[in-house]
């Protein structure tokens, strides 16, 4: 009963902390969005569409983060490459939908068989490779596949693909919701079955894994289509509802590393970190690119926000507010103190 | 036949360059296991210096050489003083977002100092070249290789004839042993990343007399830098240069391939490294790990 007594301060202090942080937050960052009053005064749920095209956003993005997160997170295989999926899935319902003239609810089902074809391929032949070896090897797939992809004609090349405008809002908005409960709900599965405990062991100690009697390689391609798959499906719906699909719209490198640290400052290897983190990063996002005019400071809020987290709070805000740890300024400390030379 | 010939010189030269680009990359990830995806931004920090010095002052850009090791030098102990070595004991991935994040910050900085424009630095004999024969050595390139076989020589008497260098080789080969014997590992981190930001600064140097440059154009050098140092392999000076000089070659030839275009080198240059990583993981030259 005491026990409870002092829980519930804590849990207050957190959330105040919470609130604390973010208000701090925007008032730093808040007047880099914009020097143009009139867009101060645009909030960024202002009108229905806007707000629908950020909510489909954030979802499409805890969709990436989620599958990052499966690979990433619970593996412990840092892919810098994921945005080869989101890409290949968008160009298979691209072609598709656009040249073989496929429905696109067919298409959308061809479009994560795809990516995780892809996935067990780049699987088999780069999961060998460990740590920086593996992280870089994932990037010049992602790099040397939207080049690829833009130099093949039948691909549109450089001009990229059109699809028929399909104008519906509220069609995208759930399709992209489904996939991240879909993705939410993978995750929550693989944590609580022998497949996920295997993962967690291959982050953990890939050799003792292995000797007691985990399929590393087996586990760890496994992880790697699943996370394909689920990136592709979102990277098939975004090519339908942007009806545009090129090179730099579905293979951006920036896309890539923002999947990642919205896993990392959610909290890796958890379900509702990945969540946690696009909610949070992408809203950031969209508050500091305000009018789009002042991308250079949205950029320079993003690199010091990034950094920030990497030092302060590695293990994610789930972890942060929600965690072990008693005193929060302790907490920071006591993880600068871990990881400073 | 003198068209091959030709194609050999110009991957060489551009292999120079790679050399000059990945040295200072393979010393601050041997020795700190930093992959510092920051290394892009410096490089570009040290060719708005150049053009800045050239555009202003009309300084030859090989005499700001030089000031770009300085001024990179400064620049690069005070972040891994200041910053980097924060997360340096932490699990990689946080290394690699830290360094994102900080190319990311000074990419930005650059834009809004010098803006988008594209830059160029053009002297006099830019455009001239080395006839021998049918073959044509741009004299820009020429300097630029010999600049980099020079960097690759400091920094070889560096790592081998100097104290801070026994220091550097010591962390590389084992940090605690190294704290253990009296080397202060704040500072000698702090000069490791140093001396590859000066090598870095160089190397934009070199980059801005052949190329125009932006404050992304840094970028691809990165990841050019990772290719080179998986390539020749990671902990030693000559590595880095056949890795420099293979990976130029590599991109040249490839690039002239029938079927394949320009608009194909980083495809045929990750293919390449992905082979590499899977066949023989140590690189060309690289030492076991």
């Amino acid at each position: 009963m005491i026990a409870r007594e002092q829980r519930l301060p804590r849990w207050v202090r957190r959330a105040v902390i919470a609130v604390a942080a973010l208000g701090l937050l925007y008032v730093i960052l808040g007047p880099l969005t914009s020097l143009d009053p009139a867009q101060q005064a645009g909030l960024p749920l202002l009108t229905d569409k806007l707000w629908f095209r950020i909510a489909t956003t954030v979802a499409m993005f805890v969709v990436m983060a989620a599958g990052w997160n499966i690979i990433g997170g619970l593996t412990g295989y840092a892919s810098f490459g994921n945005i080869a999926f989101f890409g290949l899935g968008a160009y298979a319902v691209g072609v598709l939908v656009s040249n073989q003239r496929w429905p696109f609810v067919a298409a959308l089902i061809a479009a994560p068989i795809i990516a995780g074809l892809f996935g067990l391929l780049m699987g088999v032949a780069l999961l060998r490779l460990r740590g920086h070896y593996f992280a870089v090897a994932t990037l010049g797939v992602g790099v040397a596949v939207g080049e690829v992809v833009n130099n093949v004609p039948s691909l549109g090349a450089s001009t990229g693909l059109f699809l028929p405008i399909v104008r519906s809002d509220l069609l995208f908005f759930y399709l992209m919701l489904g996939a991240a409960l879909l993705a939410v709900i993978v995750t929550w599965v693989i944590l609580r079955s022998r497949f996920g405990y295997g993962l967690l062991a291959i982050r953990e100690n890939e050799e003792a894994a292995a000797v007691i009697g985990v399929n590393t390689t087996f586990y760890k391609v496994a992880a790697f289509c699943l996370a394909a798959a689920l990136t592709g499906l979102a990277g098939g719906i975004f090519a339908q509802w942007n009806s545009f699909v090129n090179q730099e719209n579905v293979f951006p490198i920036s896309a890539n590393v923002q999947m990642i640290l919205m896993a990392v400052i959610g909290g890796t290897g958890t379900v509702l970190g990945p969540v946690a983190g696009a909610v949070v990063l992408e809203l950031i996002i969209q508050t500091l690119a305000g009018g789009g005019t002042n991308a250079v400071y949205s950029q320079i809020g993003l690199g010091l926000l990034l950094m920030g987290c990497v030092i302060f709070i590695p293990r994610g805000v789930i972890d942060f507010f929600g965690g072990r740890s008693r005193l929060s300024l302790g907490y920071l400390r006591q993880t600068l103190r871990e990881t400073s030379a | 036949m003198s068209q091959f010939t030709q194609q050999v010189i110009l991957g060489l030269l551009l292999g120079g360059i790679y050399v000059a680009v990945a040295l200072g990359f393979s010393l601050v990830w041997g020795v700190l296991n930093i992959v510092n995806l920051a290394h892009g931004a410096l490089i570009m920090v040290g060719s708005y210096i150049t053009w800045t010095l050239f555009a202003r002052l009309h300084v030859d850009p090989f005499l700001s050489l030089p000031l770009d090791a300085i001024a990179l030098f400064v620049i690069g102990y005070a972040l891994q003083r200041g910053i980097i070595n924060r997360v340096i004991r932490a699990p990689l991935l946080f290394t690699f977002l830290l360094t994102f994040g900080l190319n990311l910050v000074i990419v930005s900085l650059l834009l809004l100092l010098f803006t988008a424009d594209f830059r160029s630095v053009t002297t006099t004999y830019s455009g001239a070249g080395l006839h021998l024969g049918s073959v044509v050595i741009p004299y820009i390139r020429l300097g630029g290789l010999l600049v980099a076989l020079v960097l690759a020589g400091i920094l070889w008497l560096i790592l081998n004839r100097t104290r801070i260098g026994a220091g550097i080789l010591a962390v590389g080969a084992d940090r605690d042993a190294a704290q253990l014997v009296g080397i202060d590992l704040r500072h000698l981190y702090a000069l490791t990343f140093a001396i590859g930001a000066a090598f870095a600064g160089v190397a934009g140097g070199i980059i801005s007399t052949f190329q125009s440059i932006t404050p992304t154009a840094g970028d691809p050098y990165t990841l050019q830098s990772f290719a080179v140092v998986i390539l020749g392999g990671l902990g030693r000076v000559s590595a880095t240069i056949v890795g420099g000089l293979a990976f130029g070659l590599i991109e040249v030839l490839g690039q002239s391939a029938p079927g394949l275009g320009s608009g194909y080198a980083n495809a045929i240059a990750f293919v390449v490294l992905v082979l590499v990583l899977i066949v023989r993981p140590r690189g060309l030259l690289g030492r076991l790990a």
